[in-house]
């Protein structure tokens, strides 16, 4: 017997405790990771060699170029803790051992957010790093704090997101897509909707993280005048909505 | 213990869960058996609340499953060995199980020694053969030592070794005390590990009752003979009623009088008798004949106190 009873416990401590060591135990979670952070340098370190920089531009923003792409990568880390649950068949495993579906759901929103919020705010930082050294000191700086740690933030909430997504969807292709269109395609519509561009594109969490990073590509007339911070704010928003959602879905449906 | 009450679940037009209600009392293996698509994983997956029930209710030691504080170590389910993260070594998968309810870690060593998989607790799960797999299912239900199992078809891709291995688990689990809840296609083996059925076809209750009461029912009184003088025995058999046919090991097989019967009309008419063989039905054969979609089926009423416990019409 391994004890009684009452020491036993599936709580929301139990579950994050379980998620963080599925995501630790298996290694295409951390290659995914891996793969964000090396978009991130990566573009930041081909930007500075090439010095492929707006006059305008800033530092801070030329070397966060990256941040686009580490955030596609970000939202499918969030849609694979849950979809590789359906597709290896676990989902069931996990809700037996929390039969409770909002304590899971919250468990993975907070392991994701966190594990993104930390790899992210070291690629990036580095990535500032990287620019600072290689870009000439002809272009303006930006300001880099706090706003790494609003970028950081972005791929939390982006992650969350396609946890939440994928939480609905259940296919890790799928939802992947889903969230391809969702990070791409207002920049890519926006233009053809007039005067709703600014609110389209500006929403996306795209365009925050960069306002946040002080980039020349986050123009008011294509991403609206509304500052890094409170777009940071909106993406919570819609971010937290859709999580809400997503349990909602979660807790109804048959496992 | 776990107790159903009119549990009912519909998915769309069909009704996969017809109105079931029954026990699986802890201290003896409970069989589950039902043609393909009786609605037997239904059943224990609404017992696990991974469904949710279209009516009634089902509970594991009085509490719906999502009531319970820490359900693994109440219940301990294996439902489909292939449900593990391919990625994942064996000794990671139950470490993962272990966090989520708060089990001690050395649990995951006892149970993967347990079931012989102590050697491969480093292994990638993807390499596993099928027999290894749902030995680590099995490693996964132990884990937190509970009171109430349940295994869907937990022979399934097992040799004769390792089906003779669970049959020894579930008998001891069941001798201490435990409740054990078990499907399985396989008729001869769960004439082998199960005490008591629970019979369902097409989503409802044929039979609940203890294995022996369920055979002694069902079964067709036949007597299988051999005599050198079969042909006056016969002639007096057929005179009787009763039915004869022959097999293949030369003997005759007797249905309708009962063995003694046959033994007192030969010595009656001085016959002499190489074989006298009461013949019980096989679980399978009484299977056979409850579940045949062509048979009305109907529970006798018991005299015992073990109830059959419903009647039903498989054609309707």
């Amino acid at each position: 017997m391994p004890g009684t009873i009452e020491q036993g416990r599936a709580g929301f401590a139990q579950a994050l405790a379980a998620e963080w060591t599925k995501l630790r135990t298996v290694r295409s979670a951390v290659w995914t990771l891996a793969a964000m952070a090396a978009s991130v340098l990566g573009i930041a370190v081909f930007v500075g060699a090439t010095r492929s920089l707006q006059p305008d531009d800033t530092i801070l923003g030329g070397s966060l170029t990256g941040a686009t792409f580490g955030l596609l990568v970000g939202a499918s880390f969030g849609v694979l803790v849950i979809s590789t649950e359906y597709a290896a068949g676990t989902i069931g495993a996990t809700l037996m051992a929390c039969p409770r579906r909002g304590v899971v759901l919250a468990a993975k929103a907070t392991v994701t957010a966190a594990v993104l919020f930390g790899v992210a705010l070291a690629a990036c930082f580095l990535a500032y790093q990287v620019g600072s050294v290689t870009l000439p000191d002809d272009y303006a700086q930006g300001v880099p704090m706090p706003a790494l740690l609003g970028v950081a933030a972005l791929f939390s909430v982006t992650g969350v997101l396609g946890l939440a997504v994928g939480t609905v969807l259940r296919h890790p292709a799928g939802a992947i897509t889903t969230m391809v269109a969702i990070l791409l395609l207002p920049s890519m519509v926006g233009p053809l909707l007039g005067g709703w561009e600014r609110w389209v594109a500006g929403a996306s969490p795209v365009a925050a993280s960069q306002k946040l990073a002080q980039s020349s590509d986050a123009v008011p007339d294509a991403v609206g005048s509304l500052g890094g911070w409170p777009s940071l704010w909106l993406v919570c928003g819609y971010g937290l909505v859709a999580l809400v959602g997503a349990a909602v879905v979660f807790q109804r449906r048959d496992a | 213990m776990i107790e159903a009450s009119g549990l009912t679940k519909r998915y769309g037009a069909t009704l996969a869960v017809d109105g079931l209600s029954f026990q699986v009392r802890p201290g003896r293996v409970t069989g589950f058996l039902g043609p393909n698509g009786a609605g037997k994983s239904t059943t224990m997956r609404l017992i696990l609340g991974l469904d949710a029930p279209t009516g009634g209710r089902v509970t594991v030691n009085g509490r719906s499953y999502r009531e319970l504080p820490a359900p693994l170590w109440e219940v301990g389910a294996l439902l489909d060995a292939r449900a593990a993260h391919g990625g994942r070594t064996a000794h990671d998968h139950l470490l993962w199980l272990s966090r989520s309810n708060r089990i001690p870690r050395r649990r995951v060593g006892e149970v993967l020694e347990l079931v012989g998989l102590a050697s491969v607790a480093g292994r990638r799960i993807r390499g596993f053969s099928l027999g290894m797999a749902q030995r680590l299912g099995i490693a996964a239900a132990l884990l937190g030592d509970p009171g109430v199992l349940i295994f869907d078809e937990p022979v399934n891709g097992l040799d004769t070794e390792g089906i003779r291995w669970i049959r020894e688990l579930m008998r001891r689990l069941a001798a201490e005390g435990r409740t054990v809840l078990v499907s399985s296609h396989l008729m001869s083996e769960m004439e082998l590990t199960a005490d008591h059925l629970i019979v369902i076809g097409q989503g409802r209750l044929l039979a609940d009752t203890a294995m022996q009461d369920l055979i002694e029912r069902n079964s067709q009184a036949v007597t299988l003979v051999r005599s050198p003088d079969w042909g006056r025995l016969r002639e007096l058999l057929e005179a009787r009623g009763a039915q004869v046919q022959p097999d293949r090991q030369g003997r005759w097989r007797v249905l309708g009088p009962d063995t003694a019967a046959v033994g007192e009309l030969a010595a009656k008419h001085r016959i002499a008798l190489t074989e006298l063989t009461p013949r019980r039905s096989s679980l399978e054969e009484v299977y056979v004949q409850m579940t045949d979609p062509r048979v009305e089926y109907r529970a006798q009423r018991p005299a015992s106190d073990q109830p059959l416990a419903t009647t039903s019409n498989l054609g309707g």
